[in-house]
């Protein structure tokens, strides 16, 4: 089957380029098919792909299929070239079955819309771009998906670009990750210019033969990779961007935070692990940032009102579990928390999107309540989905990945008992806050106008339905160390993705590490109904009238200042730059190259004024100086 | 002559025998579909032609050379021939009501174009450059009734004849001193050469010189370009600026091949001054045109500035020989692809009165034709060397050649001219994509409803070439290696 792969992302830019070029004549149908399709073939040829990998392990354990080398000079010799490996097999099969699914939601979702096939076009694109990033065999190519996801991002953030605050927050995504892909091109510079290679294995199998532990170069290149990782996945201190793309259509929301975009961060460190296995420092700052990122977006995310907001702070902070995994070497338990959030988190924003569709475009949970009897079929989805995201014990998914990362920061030889702290604090606040959401929005009393749309299309639900198993029944693969049962997932990522070395610990160790997460997180859902579920909130409701409450809750609504803290210390400083600086003496540099260049244009074009008698001179005058440099010489 | 000399010969039979049934059938059935479908399918059999003379042994007559690099051009010719036949059925169709003549000047032009791609000797020089240029003439001015048509004839007749007659004499002065008239001799012939000959000699290389930059619009023999350009009608330019600037400059190239740079120290500061001024004056000229066909002549003097670094690098010794043919050869095939989509969206978009030229006629043709619209952004970003593009590659090509041959000087103008030439390109693109809609492309959103069935289908041929123009510029952009081997393959000539 290797020698497929390049079919996986050529179908959706096939679909795209179809969409560009012909699809001003096709019908809704048509469009519809032609953006989905794709996704579904590529998942197709995935699927093949994955089970011939796995009936038939190559030797290497890894397909590589080179397509051609777009040109030479020296060592730099970029290659358009596929690798897949267990890592990249997950990624894909995740971003086509996951992409496909949310395609076949769009296309009755978005059937209202009048960019219809603009919709579908940038979605193929956008999976289009994710795949190639994830595929990649080299460097530059791998470049060209990650600018190919922030182009997409920003034209589906901005879809609705007739508003200026849509347009607003697509700019935002895009110049806040441009600070992550600076770093990330710095250090990929910098993997060329040391190791002469673009070819990512080769890269990192010279780093492993070449650079010592800890060597500083191991260090900056890991860092400078980390910093574009932290920008595309939305850690702090570039998450801000991730709040405001909620300006995008609902299953745009659902692609970036489920397959696409959000995650290319971490399978970056997880594509890169000999660089951050050869550095602890650059380990540790991906671990901290993780637990901070994590505990900061929880903390927002519980005072979210917009549905959509407060499910993107909790990508933010389950992202942040991802980085905190990567930093405890725990490389394939990050992977695997990816898989499963993909799953539930697609499902919680289609879901979130029919219950705004359901409330007539309302987005503000305080004005909705009591919708379990309305929509009971859109609640038992959420609240799947809710639970898997609060990793309720062995009926959700979420449980096993998230127990995992837990366990393994404390248990792994690079863990510690601050970051397994923060894990399960981070454990508590999630399913406080998930819960948060499903008491609020449906149950109690109605708070707001009633539901306008009660029913939904079978095309619809049924993605939906099939995201909600994923998300209850494929944490199975990999069951908690503890336990000594089964570890497929670890088991097929070993051979891309090492195995940390785990600490011994006692029986007792191995209880407190398993069942404390497990309690926090039912915890969690009893706290929030205390708070916000029962009929009468008393609790919450003396809370929210101290006015030390009310600063704190105000603060995390707007993610603890973070904006503000940026528009006064850069954006301002940079336009009142921008601005003083337009008329200094670089710039007049580069008008005074201008002015010359149309003074000199201006004057040749009096010699064109249409005479056949001054053609000829000039045509004679050259002919003159030729023979004369050719005699004189 | 055997059979095999048949074959090595078959690509000119063909073109010839083209012309002459083309030209029969004119006199009794004045049919254009049959007229254009004869032309293109000569051109097709020609082809063919082109890839069983490859296999062949070449040594037919002292005339002609037909290695790998001239059979490579031929082929481009008739390539670019056949898109030329594309874009003017339906051209032709809108705007004349005598098309066969065309159809048998166009064969002619390809026909004279090939022998020059080959050209071996100064009498083919010769004879293929006129076949070409009368043949250009009557292309140039077959809309009759249209004056500047007429005019743009009559300017590239009056410059053509002079600048003939001047290659002409330079060709008798070398003949004079050196007794032959073959390209390889004639390149070295000038080594034992002294006093009033050695004058002689270089005098007449300098006036041969001439009459080969004034067919590539060298400055400063560049002056008649804009205005032919504006005049001629669109289809003609396009076949002018690709086939046989081509042409021509396989000449260039062959024949300074054998040249020892160290012998061609006068040859190559000529070249040198003359690549400097055309990019300087090509791109500065470009830089604020109001007129789209004005400007592409303006940017086609820079282009072929950007050419003759690719040679001046050439002449440089070791393995940078290889990479400059390399470079000419891709960066041609690519500048051709460009041209003929930009004058194609022109040709498609004409209409009887004339054809739209002002930009500002331009304005908001993406929403009301988003296909050549398309087709003349990515052409233009070739032309600007934009990565994903051939014109990157062949750019990037030029700029190694250069590199390899350590002219750095010319590197630099180089660069920066053609960071230059993105602001007249890209203005164009803009112009297109502006919300507001010109009067011009207003007109055009109702016009293919109202079209007869036939005109529509010849739309639609012309439109078809096009988009296929434009996605060989695209995957020669990301997937140069298709034609890079064959190219590569040729270049080995002259290693």
């Amino acid at each position: 089957m290797q020698h497929v792969l390049w079919l996986i992302p050529f179908l959706p830019v096939l679909g795209f380029a179809v969409l560009v070029v012909f699809g001003h004549r096709m019908g809704r149908r048509t469009i519809a098919v032609i953006g989905a399709a794709p996704a579904g073939a590529a998942a197709a040829v995935a699927i093949a792909t994955a089970v011939s990998f796995l009936v038939a392990p190559p030797a290497t354990h890894a397909y590589d299929q080179v397509m051609w080398t777009w040109f030479r000079i020296g060592a730099f010799a970029p290659r358009i070239a596929f690798h897949l490996d267990p890592l990249s097999l997950v990624m894909t099969l995740v971003v086509t079955f996951v992409g496909f699914l949310i395609l076949l939601y769009s296309t009755r979702f978005m059937r209202g819309d009048e960019g219809y096939r603009r919709f579908f076009a940038y979605m193929d694109l956008f999976i289009a771009s994710m795949l190639i990033l994830v595929l990649a065999g080299d460097f530059l190519f791998l470049l060209v998906g990650w600018e190919g996801v922030g182009l997409s991002s920003f034209l589906l953030i901005g879809f609705w670009y007739r508003e200026r605050a849509n347009g607003a927050a697509a700019r935002k995504a895009f110049i806040v990750t441009r600070v992550g892909d600076t770093a990330l091109l710095v250090g990929l510079l910098l993997i060329f210019t040391k190791l002469g290679t673009l070819d990512i294995q080769g890269a990192m199998a010279a780093a492993q033969s070449q650079w010592a532990q800890g060597a500083a170069v191991a260090t900056a290149a890991a860092l400078l990779l980390m910093g574009g990782a932290i920008g595309k996945s939305a850690q702090l201190p570039l998450q801000t961007w991730l709040p405001d793309a909620m300006a995008g259509p609902t299953p745009v929301s659902a692609l970036i935070h489920a397959a696409t975009m959000v995650t290319a961060g971490v399978y970056l460190i997880a594509r890169t692990h000999v660089l951050f296995e050869l550095s602890p420092t650059a380990r540790l700052v991906v671990a901290v940032i993780g637990a901070a990122t994590l505990l900061y977006a929880g903390v927002s995310a519980l005072a979210q009102n917009d549905i959509k907001r407060a499910l993107a702070y909790s990508t933010i902070s389950q992202i942040g579990y991802m980085f905190l995994a990567l930093g405890v070497a725990a490389w394939s338990a990050a992977v695997f928390h990816f898989l499963t959030h993909a799953f539930f988190k697609a499902l919680l924003f289609l879901s979130a999107g029919l219950v705004i569709k359901a409330m007539d475009e309302e987005h503000d949970i305080r004005k909705m309540g009591g919708l379990r009897r309305d929509i009971p079929v859109v609640f038992r989805l959420f609240l799947i989905g809710a639970a898997a995201l609060s990793a309720l014990p062995l009926v959700t998914a979420g449980f096993f990945s998230k127990d995992l990362i837990v366990d393994l920061a404390l248990t792994s030889v690079h863990g510690g008992v601050w970051l397994w702290l923060a894990g399960v604090v981070g454990a508590l606040l999630t399913s406080l806050y998930s819960f948060r959401l499903v008491f609020l929005v449906f149950f109690g009393e109605r708070r707001g106008s009633a539901p306008v749309a009660t029913r939904f299309p079978r095309l619809v639900v049924w993605p939906m339905v099939a995201l909600a198993a994923g998300s209850v029944v494929l944490g199975w693969i990999e069951l908690p160390v503890h336990w000594h049962g089964w570890s497929l997932f670890t088991d097929f990522m070993a051979s891309a993705l090492p195995v940390p070395g785990i600490r011994a610990g006692g029986l007792l160790d191995a209880i407190a590490v398993t069942l404390i997460p497990a309690i926090v997180s039912v915890a969690g859902v009893y706290l929030a109904w205390v708070l916000f579920g029962r009929r009468r909130p008393a609790v919450a409701g003396s809370l929210v009238t101290r006015p030390g409450f009310r600063w704190l809750a105000g603060a995390a609504l707007a993610g603890w200042g973070f904006d503000r803290l940026y528009h006064v210390a850069l954006v301002r400083p940079f336009l009142w730059l921008a601005h003083h600086g337009q008329r200094d003496w670089i710039d007049r540099l580069v008008s005074g190259i201008a002015g010359p260049a149309a003074a000199l244009g201006g004057l040749l074009r009096r010699t064109q004024d249409g005479r056949l008698r001054y053609y000829l001179a000039a045509a004679a005058l050259g002919i003159v100086v030729f023979v004369a440099v050719g005699l004189l010489r | 002559m055997s059979d095999a000399h048949l074959l090595v010969l078959s690509p000119y039979i063909a073109l010839a025998a083209t012309a002459v049934v083309v030209m029969l059938t004119t006199a009794f059935y004045h049919r254009h579909l049959l007229l254009a479908g004869l032309t293109a399918t000569g051109l097709a059999a020609t082809f063919a032609c082109v890839l069983v003379a490859g296999a062949e042994d070449r040594r037919a007559t002292a005339l002609l050379r037909m290695n790998d690099v001239s059979l490579y051009f031929i082929g481009l010719l008739v390539v670019v021939a056949l898109a030329v036949v594309a874009l003017s059925y339906g051209y032709l169709g809108r705007t004349e009501r005598r098309f066969g003549d065309f159809y048998t000047l166009l064969t002619l032009g390809a026909l004279g174009g090939a022998v020059l791609a080959a050209s071996a000797h100064f009498a083919s020089l010769f004879l293929g450059l006129e076949v070409l240029s009368v043949s250009l003439y009557g292309l140039i001015a077959y809309p009759r009734r249209r004056p500047q048509a007429v005019e743009a004839a009559f300017k590239y007749l009056v410059l053509a004849a002079v600048t003939s007659a001047m290659l002409l004499f330079g060709m008798a002065l070398v003949y004079a001193v050196s007794g032959t008239m073959l390209l390889d001799k004639v390149a070295s012939a000038g080594a034992g050469l002294a006093g009033w000959e050695a004058a002689a000699y270089k005098a007449g290389l300098a006036l041969v010189f001439a009459g080969v930059g004034f067919k590539l619009a060298l400055v400063p023999f560049h002056m008649w370009t804009p205005d032919v350009y504006q005049g001629g009608p669109a289809p003609v330019i396009a076949f002018l600026a690709a086939a046989s600037k081509a042409a021509v400059f396989v000449v260039l190239l062959q024949s300074l091949a054998p040249l020892d740079p160290q012998r061609g120290g006068v040859l190559v500061v000529v070249l040198s001054v003359v690549a400097y001024a055309s990019m300087l004056a090509g791109n500065l000229l470009a830089l604020f045109q109001q007129n789209l066909k004005r400007l592409l002549a303006y940017s086609s003097i820079a282009q072929l500035g950007y050419l003759v670094v690719a040679v001046v690098s050439s002449g440089a010794a070791g393995g940078a020989r290889g990479a400059g043919t390399v470079a000419v050869a891709f960066y041609l095939t690519i500048y051709a692809l460009a041209l003929l989509a930009a004058f194609g969206v022109i040709a498609v978009l004409a209409h009887a009165e004339g054809e739209p030229e002002a930009l500002s006629q331009y304005r908001g043709l993406g929403h009301r034709r988003p296909a050549l619209a398309l087709v003349l952004s990515v052409s233009l970003l070739s032309l600007a060397g934009m990565p994903l593009t051939a014109g990157f590659i062949g750019k990037f090509f030029i700029f190694r050649a250069g590199a390899g041959a350590a002219q750095w000087g010319l590197l630099v103008v180089f660069a920066l001219t053609s960071a230059m030439s993105l602001y007249y390109y890209l203005r164009v693109i803009i112009t297109m994509y502006r919300l507001e809609v010109a009067p011009y492309a207003a007109a055009l959103a109702t016009s293919p409803g109202g079209m007869s069935a036939g005109r529509r289908a010849a739309d639609r041929v012309a439109v078809a070439a096009l988009v296929l123009l434009t996605a060989s510029t695209l995957l020669l952009g990301v997937y140069p290696p298709v034609l890079l081997r064959l190219i590569e393959h040729a270049a080995s000539v002259f290693r």
